[in-house]
Formats: structure tokens, C-alpha cells, sequence
């Protein structure tokens, strides 16, 4: 790895050693920073150092860091420069740094928490409906009032059920929240289901509340009522209550952290309709489960599924050749 | 308690606070607050506000309003005709009202583009996530998280002690809102050589940029222009090498979406998969909320952590002055 240019934006840099990651500092403004972890590459590896490290230094309580925003390889430190000096917010991000070594991240906090999904629901359609309508009709991945056929060719799947099983069959890392109040972005743990499509072009103007797509390698649940680009594939729960109309909402009305797991389980959607209103009135109960995250038995599976994962990923990029972008 | 009455809501009034939404950038909460903060808490110093209370934020104007209880308040900003029971209201200054004072905003043909309404004991809206400021885009805070609107009522908070010793108090020399913007930036967080070339970096400081029409409190649409990148593409993120894995993103960045720039507002997303090539420092950040989208210019001018610092520091000794 050479070293990162050394130029206006530079604000420091750690070598890669003993199994840890370089890190590179990189100033953005004079109120946050940068915090840069390996190469540029997919890897939840990185988000699992990025998440471990943001959690040591969020218990460090040191004045002047305002809050943080961890991304999938980086962390972005939001400070007050009157309350920490920036070099010595520097400082203590290295040791922080230092502190944790490799393998710290080897067992992660976490909850797996419990969504129901409904398939090729009726609202995701009525928001691909209104886009080729409004919005762009000749959209390859608008085509019939679904975007599931799209996903479907773009991934070389022979069919729905296809798709839906690979959904179900992994759980979905949330490796940072953004764009949007509560908006996780998952990354499936199960390399074999690595599913990939690119995003609208243009943007949608209306998504569903509860509505699942997928966008690059990523799967995301709508908070709220929103404009988005991820094909649509299926509709869960609400995920985000400011009124805090049920319990899981009370304490925070943010449902799905960085380091959070959900495993999907199908649904009807007439009993996902049912299961929505009663979240509203206080009668559904959000099954979720402490269960911390044991990172080598992941690196096993992935190592054990890996001539099947390299074979999925063959024959998706395969597909994906011959399928025209958005 | 007191109310204020919206007789009228203006182009776009909201409830805005300073410095905003803090402490959940990893939840995906924007920080949101007054666009403008430095016209905004100049109004809250003036009428004997804490620094946290909340007051509106008045994009080009148009707002009425109607007062229930003697108060005292502050117009600062871009310059709108205003006037309060019919008689010119002075800007910047500390004023007087009383109950069934209505106070009219016409259209600000700027320099400038909001006005700050600060009136002493703030707009008493519940604060959510630990601020009162309005995201529209997330309906968060203010009232309902929308802008105002004909027949709203605000509850106003009880009027600090020191407020009313404060009329007749005034603010100079008020700052002045070119067309064209000269604003403060870091280069960074991706810039040269990683991300750009030095010549990118160089075009981007060289000239004015006119903001686009389709501008707003997210996001300041730049002008197109083609930078060479330093990468040919962005590898595993997208074909395009503005395309990254996704990051944070620092409020005032100037983001590259493809070939356009873009300069994150208040509102903007925390997060997103384009790199952020310099970003504006809070010292300067106040501006783009009196840049006029479709008619004024901004060009960037490079500084250092120690100038940016210098010029925060700058920014708060005047505010201290009209305290």
C-alpha cells in the first residue's frame, strides 16, 4: 500500500500492521473528520473494525467529539475545534487506534431482529407504477409495474421464488445508517447471496414506509414516505416512530443500528397489512434478540461457501453483462 | 403562554435553531438549523436569547405575522422591506412589540437570500433529538417538520429578563451579500492526489461557479464543469470516479454526483457514495445561506486549519459584540 498524498486534505495516516488496516485521516472542514480504513474495497471486515473502533472511542466520552457517522470503510468524526484542538482529537484517535488490536472485533455486539416481509407487494408496485408513469416509462427496470423481473435478470436468476429464497436465507448486516433518519444499509453475511443491481436513473419521487430494495450490493428498508433509487423487491414493517406508538419505538425511535442484523421471514401481505396496523396500536411485539456477532465462525462459513459463492458471483456478473442499465 | 400567529407563511418559513440537530449523525439525522447562522444568532444576542432558542428562518420573505403578548425582536439578514403595524421595521436592531402587532415581510430583491426572525424567548416547539429545527425532508421539528403556513400558532417561550433593556439596541457594521461569493474551504477529505489532480483542485478555486435555480436548504447545485480525476474510474463503488464505497458526509462538503457539484446544505444526507472534494468551513458556512440560487456566483478560496479556526473565532467575537 503506498502512502496516501500528502497533500491540503492529509491529515494523518497509520501503516497497516500486525492484521490491522491502514487508516488513513483525512480533514473535511474544520468540524469533521475523516477516518479511512483499508483499501477501497468491499469488505465487511473493514465496517467490523470501523464499528468496534467508533464504540471504544464513543466510551472514551471525550469532550469535544460531537457524535460520529461510521460509513461502510470509514468514520466520520463530528468535533467542536473550541473544545478538542483538532491534533490533539488526532491524538487521541490514534490511540484509540493503538487500543484496539486486530482480532478486538472478533466478537461484535449485536442484535438480530425479526422482519416480517411480504413479496412483490401491492404498494412497492404502486410506486413503480407511478414512476413509469411519471417519471420514465422506457426505464429497463420499471418494465410491468415491478422492478423484481429486473433484479431477477440482472442477478441470472431463473425465478421469483429464486430471489425470495436468497433473501431469506441470510442475514443482512447493517453496516452504517444515512441518506435518510433511520435508514439502514445491509450487506448479506452469506456471501453466496450477494445480490447486486444498479440503482434508478432518474430517482424515484415516492417510496412506500416499510418498502425493501436493493441499490448496488445493498438492501434498504424506507423509514418514512420518500423519494429513492433501490429496486423495489418487498415491504416490512415500519422501522422508525418519532410518536413512539409502539414499545420498540419508545426508548428510541430508531429501530435498526450500525452492527444490527435482520433476518427476514415471509409473509402474506394481507398479514403484513394486519401486522402494520397493530405495530400503530401498540399490540405487535418487534421480536428482537441480543446475540453477539462471532466474526470467526462467520470467516468459517464464508470460507466453507466460498466455491459456491464464487460460482453465484460468475454467473450474476454473467448476467449482468447482458442486461441493459437503468 | 404567548403565541405567534402566521398570518401568512412567506416562499418558505421555517423554525430553525442553532447549530441544529447534533449527535445522531449515526442514525442518519441531518443537522439542519439556520442556513444562515450567522444572521441568526446576531438576531438571538440582540433580543437577549439564549444562544440555543429558536427563531424563523424566512427564505426571500412574504411572511405575516400577528404578536398576542409584548415582546421584543430582532429582523436580521437579507434586507426585506418590513414593516411592523405599517411602520418601517429597522433591521438588525432590537424592536419593540405588543400584543396584536402584526408585522408584515414583502419579497427581499436581495443581496441575500433568508431573513432571521428572533424574538425573545424563542419559538417554543418540543425539540426533537435535542433541537427545535425544522427538516423538511424528514418532517423533523419545528412545527409538524414543515414550513409555516397560514393559521399556525407557535408557543413562544417567556421572554428573558434582560430582554426589553435590550430595545434599541443594534447590530454594525452588518455584513454585506455580494452576487459574487468569495467562501472559505478545506480541501478535502477526497481530494489530490488520491481523487483529483492538482489541476482539479486548482479549477476548482479558479473561478466564480453560478448556483443553479434547483438549489435549496439540501443541497447547492454548482454550474457544470469537467474535472480530470486522478482515477480512471471508481473501482468496486461505480464506473464513474466520483463513485466511492459509502461515507459520511460533512455538512458544506462540495460533493461531486458524477460530473456536478453539489455543496451539502443543512438538510443535505449524512451519508452517500460520491466523494466530497473540499469542504466549507463553519466560519464561512453562514454564506450559502444568503447565496440566491440562479443569480449569484461563488468561488472558493482554499485555507488552512489554523485560518478557518481564525475565522470561527472571528465570526463569534462579532456575535459577542451584539450580546
Amino acid at each position: 500500500m503506498t502512502t496516501p498524498g500528502r497533500t491540503a486534505a492529509f491529515a494523518g495516516h497509520r501503516e497497516a500492521a500486525d492484521g490491522r488496516p491502514e487508516v488513513v485521516f483525512r480533514y473535511a472542514g474544520d468540524r469533521f473528520l475523516l477516518v479511512e480504513y483499508g483499501p477501497m474495497e468491499f469488505d465487511l471486515q473493514l465496517n467490523f473494525r470501523v464499528l468496534t473502533v467508533n464504540r471504544r472511542l464513543l466510551e472514551r466520552g471525550l469532550d469535544g467529539i460531537v457524535d460520529t457517522g461510521p460509513g461502510l470503510r470509514s468514520n466520520l468524526v463530528r468535533y467542536d475545534p473550541s473544545r478538542i484542538d483538532p491534533s490533539r482529537l488526532i491524538a487521541e484517535l490514534n490511540d484509540v487506534e493503538d487500543s484496539v488490536p486486530a482480532g478486538a472485533e472478533l466478537e461484535l455486539p449485536s442484535r438480530v431482529i425479526h422482519l416480517p416481509i411480504a413479496f412483490d407487494d401491492s404498494r412497492s408496485r404502486e410506486a413503480v407504477e407511478r414512476y413509469a408513469r411519471s417519471v420514465r416509462a422506457d426505464a429497463p427496470n420499471a418494465q410491468d409495474g415491478t422492478n423484481i423481473d429486473y433484479v431477477l435478470a440482472y442477478n441470472g436468476l431463473p425465478d421469483r421464488q429464486a430471489l425470495y429464497d436468497e433473501v431469506l436465507a441470510t442475514e443482512w448486516w447493517n453496516a452504517f445508517t444515512g441518506f435518510f433518519p433511520g435508514l439502514p444499509f445491509m450487506y448479506p453475511l452469506d456471501p453466496r447471496y450477494a445480490l447486486f443491481a444498479p440503482k434508478y436513473n432518474p430517482t424515484r419521487t415516492w417510496t412506500a414506509e416499510g418498502a425493501v430494495g436493493l441499490g448496488g450490493p445493498c438492501v434498504a428498508i424506507y423509514p418514512v414516505e420518500s423519494p429513492g433509487g433501490y429496486q423495489l423487491f418487498g415491504r416490512t414493517l415500519p422501522i422508525y416512530d418519532l410518536a413512539g406508538r409502539n414499545a420498540a419505538f419508545r426508548e428510541d425511535p430508531i429501530l435498526i443500528k450500525p452492527g444490527d442484523r435482520v433476518r427476514f421471514h415471509r409473509v402474506e401481505e394481507d398479514e403484513l397489512e394486519r401486522s402494520f396496523a397493530d405495530v400503530r396500536e401498540d399490540r405487535y411485539e418487534y421480536r428482537i434478540e441480543e446475540d453477539p456477532f462471532d466474526v470467526e465462525r462467520w470467516l468459517e462459513h464464508c470460507e466453507a461457501v466460498r466455491e459456491e459463492a464464487d460460482a453465484n458471483r460468475a454467473r450474476r456478473e454473467a448476467a449482468a453483462e447482458g442486461t441493459p442499465v437503468p | 403562554m404567548s403565541e405567534l400567529e402566521i398570518l401568512e407563511g412567506g416562499a418558505q418559513t421555517t423554525v430553525q435553531d442553532y447549530p441544529g440537530r447534533l449527535g445522531r449523525l449515526a442514525d442518519g439525522v441531518s443537522m439542519a438549523g439556520a442556513m444562515d447562522h450567522f444572521a441568526f444568532r446576531v438576531g438571538n444576542a440582540l433580543v437577549g436569547n439564549p444562544a440555543s432558542a429558536a427563531g424563523l428562518e424566512v427564505a426571500i420573505g412574504g411572511l405575516r405575522v400577528r404578536f398576542d403578548a409584548d415582546g421584543v425582536i430582532a429582523l436580521c439578514g437579507t434586507p426585506v422591506p418590513a414593516k411592523l403595524n405599517g411602520e418601517a421595521l429597522p433591521a438588525w436592531e432590537a424592536v419593540p412589540v405588543a400584543a396584536g402587532d402584526e408585522l408584515r415581510l414583502r419579497m427581499s430583491k436581495g443581496p441575500g437570500m433568508r431573513a432571521y426572525l428572533a424574538i425573545a424567548g424563542g419559538v417554543d416547539v418540543p425539540a426533537i433529538f435535542g433541537s427545535r429545527a425544522t427538516h423538511t425532508l424528514a418532517g423533523l421539528g419545528g412545527l409538524e417538520g414543515r414550513a409555516l403556513r397560514k393559521g399556525d400558532r407557535l408557543p413562544l417561550g417567556p421572554v428573558p429578563g434582560g430582554s426589553r433593556d435590550r430595545i434599541g439596541r443594534s447590530f454594525g457594521p452588518v455584513p454585506e451579500y455580494p452576487r459574487e461569493w468569495e467562501i472559505e474551504v478545506m480541501i478535502g477529505p477526497q481530494a489530490d492526489p488520491d481523487f483529483l489532480t492538482a489541476a482539479d483542485v486548482e479549477l476548482l478555486c479558479s473561478r466564480p461557479w453560478l448556483v443553479d435555480a434547483n438549489s435549496n436548504r439540501s443541497g447547492l447545485r454548482l454550474e457544470p464543469f469537467q474535472l480530470e480525476w486522478a482515477r480512471s474510474g471508481g473501482g468496486i463503488a461505480g464506473g464513474h470516479p466520483s463513485n466511492i464505497l459509502d461515507d459520511g458526509y460533512p455538512t458544506g462538503g462540495i460533493n461531486m454526483n458524477g460530473d456536478t457539484a453539489v455543496i451539502l446544505g443543512p438538510d443535505g444526507p449524512t451519508s452517500g457514495g460520491f466523494v466530497v472534494v473540499a469542504t466549507i468551513v463553519h466560519g464561512a458556512i453562514w454564506k450559502l445561506g444568503q447565496v440566491r440560487p440562479g443569480a449569484d456566483r461563488v468561488a472558493f478560496r482554499a485555507v488552512g486549519l489554523e485560518e478557518a479556526l481564525e475565522l470561527d473565532r472571528g465570526l463569534d467575537a462579532r456575535i459577542a459584540q451584539a450580546a
